[in-house]
């Protein structure tokens, strides 16, 4: 993968920083401090969605399946046993992992807008699985719970404190995330995204490695969900909706599909940028809607990868990534004779 | 003889009602160059994906390596030693070319479900074998420049190192010389014939230059609509009435 130089270390360290001071800056910026928050949580979660979508090529547009289970496993586990902070966080991480591996098989039976469209109509069972139960899920009124205190210490996170557990949190998957493209596995990914026959040809069961990605991803996006969960102390239905889906694809296409901080630069525009137009007008969708379509169509690279190919000595290189191939074929030496 | 490497037994293939392949058997043995000609629509490149596993026939059977792999993925034939590429160079374009063989590498060294960098004993083993390829085609000045910035010669030797980077028995090349220009076709020949001369590698290529084909082959299949019309040496094929009658063209064999 391309080395990032020293101004990339540098403009990492800036961001860290900044966002260990959050707390600090966001009043004076007149953010509240669950904005930024969530900034992280949908950070994760679009980090989950770059996987896929940047590194990878299948469309997870239904990946809010796995946001809204972990959401529900936090809440779960903590209503019914009273499980601690961490253990609920767990939880919430393996219940995306389950639903993966529950639908994957499904999925990878097709690809490009097929796998999209299976992904969305698999979330939507998720989706009506929650508002049907009611007596588990409370169906569409969703279902509170407390935010439970850390295991061992007894520490209730709240504000700041719940704000650097987040952060925590986001630092792990960035680190884990960063490591992971860089490995033999990532590289295959990518591979794979940009030409899954020539990768089967080099002795690769493609639909091993998708479906690893698919898991690894849901993983991550279950944190998101169980962290979200707790930050709102509440989960709904709504939360495993396709909207919930594309609002996620599109933070991730926003900020840049395939590259490493494209989604935390997604989640910061559709966050702060949702919280600020949709109190001052009543049709704050439009903007934000109409920077998305001129990202798609001005630079597919998204806001980072845009800026990153502006860099000097940067202009050549081509990353994975920067084209979203909606129609990719489906891969050919799959028999229809099978 | 050798070992029989690979082997085709009435193959046959249909696109709907359309018999692209019928009844086509061949044999491939360790250690030759052979290839298969004939004109536009005689079913070469079908059969070849049959070979491959790019498709699965409807009728006959192929093995490799005494294996039956009539119905195995492509994958698998890879892992067994079948190393293949494509009409229209078929590579991961946005990847540089060190990346492009470090992923066949990787595949075969079982290390591609590797969660973490690569420890620094592999990353020389990996550099080290990336050197060899890239030393065997001549892709060493441009090892660290996507593929979609090079000339299509150049694509395609960076492909045939892709097909060597798992470490084959059997090359199957279909048409290297399609869409090249005169200097890189003359260094795709040698490339293919110190394939077999200096990796002592097995052949197999399709083909429409007939001077490439008559120069570098052993043996020599001839499809016609879809049907084995004739295999031998290429004296024997350039020699046979029905070869030249049917399609070749007099002239042709004659000038080479």
């Amino acid at each position: 993968m391309k080395p990032i130089g020293i101004w990339g270390w540098v403009a990492t360290a800036i961001l860290f920083v900044l966002l260990l001071l959050a707390p600090q800056l966001a009043p004076r910026l007149h953010l509240a401090l669950t904005i930024c928050t969530d900034v992280l949580l949908f950070a994760i979660a679009a980090m989950a969605v770059n996987l896929l979508l940047g590194y990878t090529g299948v469309l997870p547009f239904g990946n809010a399946a796995f946001f809204g289970l972990g959401a529900y496993g936090a809440g779960l586990s903590i209503q019914n046993f009273h499980v601690g902070f961490i253990t609920s966080l767990v939880i919430g991480t393996l219940a995306g992992v389950v639903g993966a591996v529950l639908i994957g098989p499904f999925l990878l039976r097709r690809r490009g807008i097929y796998f999209a469209l299976l992904m969305i109509a698999f979330g939507q069972v998720f989706y009506f699985i929650a508002y049907r139960f009611t007596n588990i899920t409370g169906g569409e009124d969703g279902m509170n719970f407390t935010r439970p205190p850390l295991e061992g210490l007894g520490i209730h996170l709240q504000d700041a404190g719940f704000y650097y557990a987040i952060l925590l949190i986001f630092t792990l998957v960035v680190v884990g995330f960063w490591l992971l493209v860089r490995s033999p596995f990532g590289r295959t990914l990518v591979a794979i995204k940009q030409n899954e026959v020539r990768a089967r040809y080099l002795g690769l069961n493609t639909d091993r490695f998708i479906f690893v990605a698919l898991m690894i991803s849901a993983a991550i996006e279950g944190l998101a969900g169980a962290c979200y969960g707790l930050s709102i102390m509440f989960a709904y239905p709504l939360l495993l909706d396709w909207h919930q889906s594309g609002d996620i694809v599109l933070m991730t296409i926003l900020g840049g599909a395939g590259t490493i901080f494209g989604p935390l630069v997604g989640a910061i525009i559709y966050v702060i940028g949702e919280d600020i137009l949709s109190t001052a007008l009543p049709w704050w969708q439009i903007p934000l809607g109409a920077l998305f379509v001129a990202c798609v169509l001005g630079f597919p690279k998204g806001l980072l990868g845009t800026a990153l190919d502006l860099l000097p000595g940067r202009k050549n290189r081509i990353e994975p990534g920067h084209d979203l191939d909606f129609a990719a074929p489906i891969i050919a030496d799959r028999e229809t004779t099978r | 003889m050798s070992d029989l490497l690979l082997e085709a037994k009435g193959v046959g293939k249909r696109f709907g009602g359309v018999h692209a392949v019928e009844d086509v058997s061949l044999r491939v043995y360790a250690g030759s160059i052979n290839a298969i000609i004939g004109p536009n629509g005689a079913g070469k490149t079908t059969f070849f994906n049959t070979l491959s596993g790019f498709y699965f026939p409807d009728a006959g059977s192929v093995s490799f390596t005494g294996a039956d792999v009539t119905r195995a993925p492509s994958y698998d034939r890879v892992r067994m030693g079948m190393g293949r590429t494509f009409q229209t160079s078929s590579v991961f374009p946005e990847l540089t070319v060190y990346e492009n063989l470090a992923v066949g590498i990787e595949s075969a060294d079982n290390l591609s479900f590797r969660f973490r960098t690569l420890s620094r004993a592999q990353r020389a083993t990996l550099d080290q074998k990336v050197d060899r390829l890239l030393g065997f085609v001549g892709l060493g000045a441009v090892a660290h420049r996507p593929l979609a910035e090079l000339a299509h010669g150049s694509q395609r030797l960076c492909e045939i190192a892709m097909s060597l980077s798992t470490e084959p028995k059997l090359v199957l090349l279909d048409e290297p010389m399609a869409g090249l220009a005169q200097a890189e076709t003359s260094r795709v020949v040698s490339v293919i014939r110190n394939l077999h001369a200096e990796l002592g590698l097995t052949v197999l290529f399709v083909e429409h230059n007939m001077r490439v084909v008559l120069s570098l082959a052993q043996q020599i299949t001839v499809l016609d609509r879809g049907r084995v019309l004739a295999t031998g040496t290429p004296t024997e094929i350039s020699a046979n009435a029905e070869v030249r009658e049917a399609y070749i063209g007099k002239e042709v064999i004659e000038h080479v």
